[in-house]
């Protein structure tokens, strides 16, 4: 090769691919696929925003963290989790350090969920978290993995009784599962349900079509059934529609099986619930899940028509206050979830009654007063926000001392402040009332029988 | 008036054998490799202004600059490519010299060599472990163990090149960054120029016996040289714009990993220590094939005869050894490669 036309054409081809190679580079750098998000984000709030890094260093961790570059505009969990404390990885792990969305997500804790019951002891637990002190209800973790949700016991048990493959007792839950400190009416341990290792056909289709209403069951992915599991299967809401309505540019809007925002919160409505209950029921014959068909469309938003429409089943007998409140209103964290034992089936927990609030004719409600600043009522209320509570108040306290904090004594009448709304509304009490219960009937059943109401 | 020779003519010659300098001949495949260290050093010095050896402020640099840095990608990505690059031609340089015959009569710049192929290669592994993300379990944890088992100095040898009793955050990257940098790269260096200087000692580059009169201008050389260089940055810019350096998450000593990936040019080694024990598998046969190769000129093909001739008679013996060893390798590689 002595320098003729072809070497300098072979050279001036080289260059060029060596120069396009460094504008390529120049390229990608103005470019990183992170400023799409930013710019969609713009577009969405209607502001300009200044594309670059964001960077948090959480002091928690005390690490770095880039995630919100691309989540940009993303809701903050919760109040209580703010982000300039928590940040992201701390719950949902990850590499908070990484702008690639592969390496970014390589390590998330249990997709996009950390609260899922697989995951939830390292995204939720610890000590200073929610693995916390028994004594002051700090054991979320341990309280839900053995609550009647998680476990699933009732169904298991019942389905195996009505098919004869039972001895009567409970041993199964979806999980195998212990509790250290049984009471005497509470069992010890449950062993993890495995449908195929029964040869009747209905246990078999029993878990094939009927185990998807526990906390670590994948929700059906349809409307009206959209959630997510384990804490977050309450804590987060869920649009029926399953729709995300925040404004994190890497969630799309149109696709359905997202919360309506990325928020945890202890005012879970009635509707949240309803993604698993109220929306069908299993035939025992089949063993299918038959959906209602009675469910009002998701872009129906008349509020009370709704909540009377969607409440209940239509063979269902209930009262005014049960569709008109929100079921966190009656049911308490005990009750929902858990409190620390292992029960043989959903009655076995279940002990709020109608005589909980309304007193019966010669009793009125049970109460205490609050006198103690580190009192978990105060806590729990300050935490929801817009219930007044205060050290020296009188509340409702359940059969088994539990207190009811949005349900206050205030001079003669009972207020109940819904979690949820925030509306107050007196209680009618029992006493003094013209009710025709005996006094061995003071079951909420009993008092169905006059106060059903009538859709 | 006669052209005055630019700096790069005069690292040659005035004037070189013809064919043996030909790119049909070399491949280019020596300056290619020079080229790439070169690189390798421009692009390693740039990454040190961000580097942070401890651990695991180590893995945060390294994301900062592969995510935050501008042009730190770039600069990263030329560096991986520009390393696995260096070890592939350097091999394949090695090749063309044992096919041809380039060895004959020249057996301490054949040292250099394979000491330079060494000295790449545990380059190359020191450099993987600077990353410091999940992938370089195996080099730490099988990698290093394999030390242990070199009877009497292993425990002391460890101990020099990991820092400690066993691998830990505070010793250990630090011990493989000085490697790479001082104790590897800059002996890499002086070997190089000594490799290039052995050249010109032993009579420029290898020609077949009697060839002396058929040569071209040292120009022309450059120009080939030239234009090999153009290519070859024009390749790695656009290997580092459009592939990615591997980056995982960040190490975590504590938990074991699901499968101890070794790095790909460790893979053959990794399949024989699936098989054997730790020290056949992981010293004695990797070692005795390295001291096979570098004896090819002073036991396997003592003879002058047949330099510059592709697959000449009397190196037979050192091409099949050469050959049966690299087989080896890229076969144990590719079963390797397969398993996972």
């Amino acid at each position: 090769m002595r320098g003729g036309i072809g070497y300098y054409a072979a050279l001036a081809l080289a260059s060029a691919a060596l120069l396009a190679g460094l504008l390529a580079a120049v390229t990608r750098q103005s470019n990183p696929a992170w400023a799409g998000y930013q710019l969609a984000y713009g577009e969405r709030i209607g502001e300009d925003v200044e594309i670059g890094v964001r960077q948090i260093v959480p002091s928690l961790s005390g690490e770095p963290e880039f995630c919100l570059t691309c989540h940009i505009g993303i809701e903050e969990i919760s109040p209580s989790h703010p982000v300039e404390v928590y940040g992201c990885t701390a719950c949902h792990g990850g590499v908070g350090t990484a702008l690639d969305a592969d390496l970014a997500h390589s390590t998330l804790r249990g997709g996009r969920n950390p609260s899922d019951l697989a995951v939830v002891s390292e995204g939720c637990g610890g000590d200073e978290c929610h693995s916390g002190d028994p004594a002051r209800q700090r054991d979320h973790i341990a309280r839900v993995e053995r609550s009647i949700q998680a476990t699933y016991a009732g169904a298991i048990g019942a389905v195996l009784w009505t098919f004869g493959q039972s001895d009567g007792e409970t041993h199964f839950g979806i999980a195998a599962t212990f509790d250290p400190a049984p009471l005497p009416d509470t069992l010890t341990s449950l062993s993890a349900f495995d449908p195929d290792s029964y040869d009747h056909p209905s246990i078999r289709g029993f878990g094939e079509n009927c185990l998807s209403c526990h906390l670590s069951a994948e929700p059906i992915a349809r409307r009206y059934f959209y959630r997510s599991t384990g804490c977050a299967a309450c804590h987060v809401i869920y649009a029926d529609d399953g729709l995300y309505r925040g404004n994190d540019p890497t969630i799309p809007r149109d696709e359905p099986g997202h919360p309506s925002a990325h928020r945890m919160t202890t005012a879970i409505p009635y509707s949240q619930c309803n993604h698993c209950h109220n929306r069908g029921n299993y035939d025992m014959r089949t063993m299918e899940f038959v959906e209602r068909d009675d469910l009002p469309p998701p872009e129906y938003y008349n509020a009370t028509e709704r909540r009377l429409a969607d409440y209940y089943q239509p063979i269902g007998l209930f009262t005014l206050c049960e569709w008109e409140l929100d079921c966190i209103d009656c049911h308490t964290s005990f009750e929902v979830m858990g409190d620390g034992h292992i029960y043989a089936a959903q009655a076995d927990i279940q002990y709020v009654q109608c005589r909980t609030c309304h007193g019966t004719l010669t009793e009125p409600p049970a109460t205490a007063r609050i006198t103690d600043p580190d009192d978990i009522a105060l806590g729990r209320a300050f935490l929801l926000g817009h219930v007044e509570l205060n050290v020296g108040d009188t509340v409702v306290i359940t059969e088994r001392g539990e207190a009811m904090w949005h349900v206050r004594q205030i001079g003669d009448e009972f207020v109940l402040t819904m979690r949820v709304t925030g509306e107050r509304l007196t209680i009618p009490l029992v006493m003094d009332s013209d009710c025709e219960q005996r006094p061995d009937e003071q079951e909420s059943r009993y008092c169905h029988a006059c106060h059903a109401y009538e859709r | 008036m006669a052209r005055r020779a630019n700096f790069f003519e005069h690292l040659h010659p005035p004037t070189l054998p013809r064919r043996e300098s030909g790119f049909g001949y070399t491949f280019g495949l020596g300056g290619i490799t020079l080229l790439l260290f070169v690189v390798l050093g421009v692009t390693g010095v740039l990454e040190m202004f961000d580097f942070s050896p401890q651990a695991p402020e180590n893995y945060r640099s390294v994301a900062r600059l592969t995510f935050e840095v501008p042009y730190g990608w770039l600069i990263r990505n030329m560096h991986y490519w520009a390393g696995q690059a260096m070890l592939v031609t350097a091999t394949l340089h090695m090749t063309r010299v044992v096919l041809s015959g380039g060895y004959k009569g020249r057996r301490l710049n054949w040292l250099i060599g394979v000491a330079l192929l060494v000295g790449t290669t545990l380059t190359d592994f020191t450099g993987l472990v600077l990353r410091w993300d999940e992938n370089v379990a195996w080099a730490l944890l099988v990698g290093t163990n394999v030390i242990w088992e070199i009877p009497g100095i292993g425990p002391m040898l460890y101990r020099i090149i990991v820092g400690a009793d066993k691998v830990c955050c505070s010793a250990t990257p630090v011990r493989f960054y000085t490697w790479h940098v001082l104790g590897l790269a800059l002996p890499v260096a002086i070997l190089i120029v000594w490799h290039l200087w052995r050249i010109r000692r032993d009579g420029g580059i290898s020609h077949i016996a009697g060839s002396r009169h058929i040569r071209r201008p040292r120009a022309e050389l450059v120009r080939v040289e030239s234009l090999a260089a153009v290519t070859t940055l024009a390749a790695l810019v656009w290997l580092s714009v459009s592939m990615d350096a591997p980056l995982g998450p960040p190490a975590n000593l504590e938990r074991p990993v699901d499968e101890a990936k070794a790095p790909w040019f460790f893979i053959g080694i990794q399949e024989l220590l699936r098989h054997l024990p730790p020290l056949l598998g992981g010293v004695i046969i990797p070692v005795g094939a390295l001291i096979a190769i570098a004896l090819i000129p002073y036991v396997f093909d003592r003879s002058k005869e047949g330099e510059g001739i592709w697959l000449n008679r009397p190196g037979r013996n050192a091409q099949v050894i050469f050959g049966a060893i690299m087989a080896a390798i890229v076969l144990l590689g590719v079963i390797g490669a397969l398993r996972r």
